[in-house]
């Protein structure tokens, strides 16, 4: 692969990226006209647009229900992504993902938790708050709990991770059966992952997090290369290694809790997306990171609008289909790993 | 003529790995331009020294000192700039291109944030070229042999344009064309004023290379000197088990050595 091809993945990406999301707006259970879609996004952005051609009707679905899933799914698939290719370049394992730091089983136990004392369904937005909130506390519980057992390096948060994941999945499951049946189901659903019915606010609260995130993440590029080269390398060329590593997981941590805290578990995207373009923008973060939050957003908006178009009498789970999609990925891409990416 | 600069300097360091001690009342010195070998046999601390020299290990006692100040007082960046630490224990990641390896030795120089400038270019070019692996840039390290890595870990210690380059086994994996060409490179590197300390396993290639030898056995320095006088010592055929017997050969520089065990008792 030459630089010149190289540098065309991203554009590529931004293309079909554009191309993606105007598709995914447009169909669904109530079909929208392309025209009337690019007419009343262009007129909403105060430039000259057509919106007559989608009615009153379908200007309230393009951008109450339409355009904001399509835009949180973008959101959350570039998150994610991002939050792969940071966690595959700090444990130098090209298979890495977010499920490591107890995110999603943090986030899954604090779900549970809103919803069986009732939160979820009586105060405005507990679902997402309650989910980030437990994805923060198993993550700062595997770091609390890695440092003072003296285990504060990669092996032993990776070894953390996996006990405070089990801990928080063995917590969910007592809530799940204690919790009453006819609320059994919102878990359930938040757990498969989706973007039903999110709106507006979702997507603030998911862009916040993922788009500050990622900005920082990318400030970070250098860094994270030379942490990518182990910890002895990087600490003799000047790497303060604990310290960069902390703020390298910690803003992964944050973006991967807002992903998980509005969609609920999407799996497999955070791995797929940047081990897929790694072999053709190379692996130092400063292209990485751009290619694989547009790979991650396509991957996501596709997937949603599979979803959608596979659904008949029930929504298909946006998590069952990325996983999938993702189990076969990840059983080839291991067949086919010839080393350490 | 003075003698060159004292470069690194360690005085009664001891340093502890585990809570256990495996460095006791080390004291050695490294000048500009010198080529120090460090031996010893399997755990004697040869690596533990090194790591301590290059400031990632704590000593438990006595000091480092870098260019006559205390390591411990170097700021990261600056100390990255004047010791430069190459191991066979790299790990860089199999995707990444030689190039982009090597050009990460600029680090200490430009930080997290300010874009490589020419200098760094050329820098890396250099170190590329000194290391005879220029031709090999654009390859990714997956695609290397475990020599050409090695060389590529060298190269990346050289972008670093250090004053002191301390390397860890730096031949381990190298055939003997590449062992000569890595040599070769170190006396290059030498001549500009780098002091070059190197852990060498192989004794007959440490003797033939270094200026001065360094004999490490249980975590103590047993021998300090000539590399001729050093192995010829009693502490050498201890630290090794071994009788060691250097040959004069005519036509070849340097004594040739042979090794045969230790007749038991």
């Amino acid at each position: 692969m030459t630089r010149d091809r190289a540098r065309l993945v991203v554009p590529l990406l931004l293309v079909a990226l554009a191309l993606a999301l105007l598709l995914a707006t447009a169909k669904g259970s109530v079909p929208l006209p392309f025209r009337g879609v690019v007419g009343a996004l262009l007129a909403k952005l105060g430039l000259p647009g057509d919106a007559s051609s989608l009615g009153a009707t379908g200007e309230t679905i393009l951008f109450t229900v339409r355009l904001p899933r399509v835009l949180l799914a973008a959101l959350v698939g570039g998150g994610l992504a991002v939050v792969g290719t940071v966690l595959q370049a700090v444990f130098r394992n090209p298979l890495a993902d977010a499920g490591l730091l107890g995110v999603g089983s943090g986030a899954a136990l604090g779900a549970v938790l809103a919803v069986h004392f009732g939160l979820a369904s009586t105060v405005f937005f507990a679902l997402p708050l309650a989910a980030f909130a437990g994805a923060m506390t198993a993550v700062l519980a595997v770091y609390f709990i890695a440092g003072t057992t003296g285990r504060s390096g990669l092996h032993g948060l990776l070894l953390t991770g996996i006990a405070v994941s089990a801990l928080a999945g063995a917590m969910t499951s007592v809530m799940l059966v204690a919790t009453e049946e006819f609320r059994v189901k919102t878990v359930l659903f938040w757990l498969a992952g989706g973007l039903e019915g999110r709106g507006w606010t979702h997507v603030q609260a998911g862009a916040a997090f993922v788009l500050t995130g990622a900005a920082l993440l990318l400030l970070l590029a250098r860094p994270l290369d030379v942490l990518s080269l182990g910890e002895e390398e990087a600490a003799s060329l000047g790497l303060p290694v604990r310290a960069t590593r902390l703020g390298l997981l910690g803003l992964a941590s944050l973006v991967a809790g807002a992903c998980t805290a509005v969609a609920g578990a999407v799996p497999f995207v955070g791995l797929m997306a940047p081990h897929a373009l790694r072999p053709l923008v190379g692996p130092l973060s400063r292209r990485l990171l751009p290619a694989a939050f547009l790979g991650g957003a396509l991957l996501v908006v596709l997937a949603d609008l599979g979803a959608r178009a596979l659904s008949t009498r029930f929504e298909l789970p946006l998590g069952a289909l990325t996983a999938f999609v993702g189990a076969p990925y990840f059983l080839a891409a291991l067949r086919a790993n010839e080393g350490r990416g | 003529m003075s003698a060159p600069e004292v470069l690194l300097q360690a005085g009664a360091l001891a340093v502890d790995r585990a809570r256990s001690r495996v460095l006791h009342d080390v004291a050695m010195e490294l000048r500009a331009g010198e080529a120090l070998a460090v031996v010893g046999p399997n755990a004697a601390g040869k690596s533990t020294l090194v790591q301590a020299l290059a400031g990632l290990l704590p000593a438990a006692a006595g000091e480092v000192r870098l260019a006559g100040r205390p390591l411990g007082e170097w700021p990261r960046d600056a100390r990255a700039r004047t010791l430069a630490l190459v191991t066979s224990r790299e790990e860089g990641l199999d995707s990444l291109s030689v190039g982009d390896r090597v050009a990460l030795g600029r680090y200490p120089h430009r930080g997290p944030f300010q874009p490589y400038v020419a200098e760094d270019d050329a820098a890396v070019a250099r170190a590329l070229a000194r290391t005879g692996i220029a031709h090999l840039a654009a390859r990714r390290l997956g695609t290397l042999s475990a020599g050409e890595r090695q060389l590529t870990t060298l190269a990346r210690g050289l972008a670093q344009e250090p004053r002191v380059l301390l390397l860890d086994e730096p031949a381990a994996h190298l055939d003997v064309g590449h062992q000569l060409q890595l040599f070769r490179t170190l006396d290059e590197v030498r001549r500009t004023g780098v002091g070059v300390l190197a852990v060498i396993h192989d004794l007959a290639r440490a003797a033939a290379w270094a200026e001065r030898m360094l004999l490490l056995h249980e975590g103590r320095i047993a021998a300090d000197g000539a590399p001729d006088a050093v192995l010829a010592s009693a502490a050498a055929g201890r630290a090794f088990g071994v009788k060691i017997r250097g040959h004069a050969v005519p036509g070849v520089k340097g004594a040739l050595y042979s090794f045969e065990p230790e007749p038991p008792g």
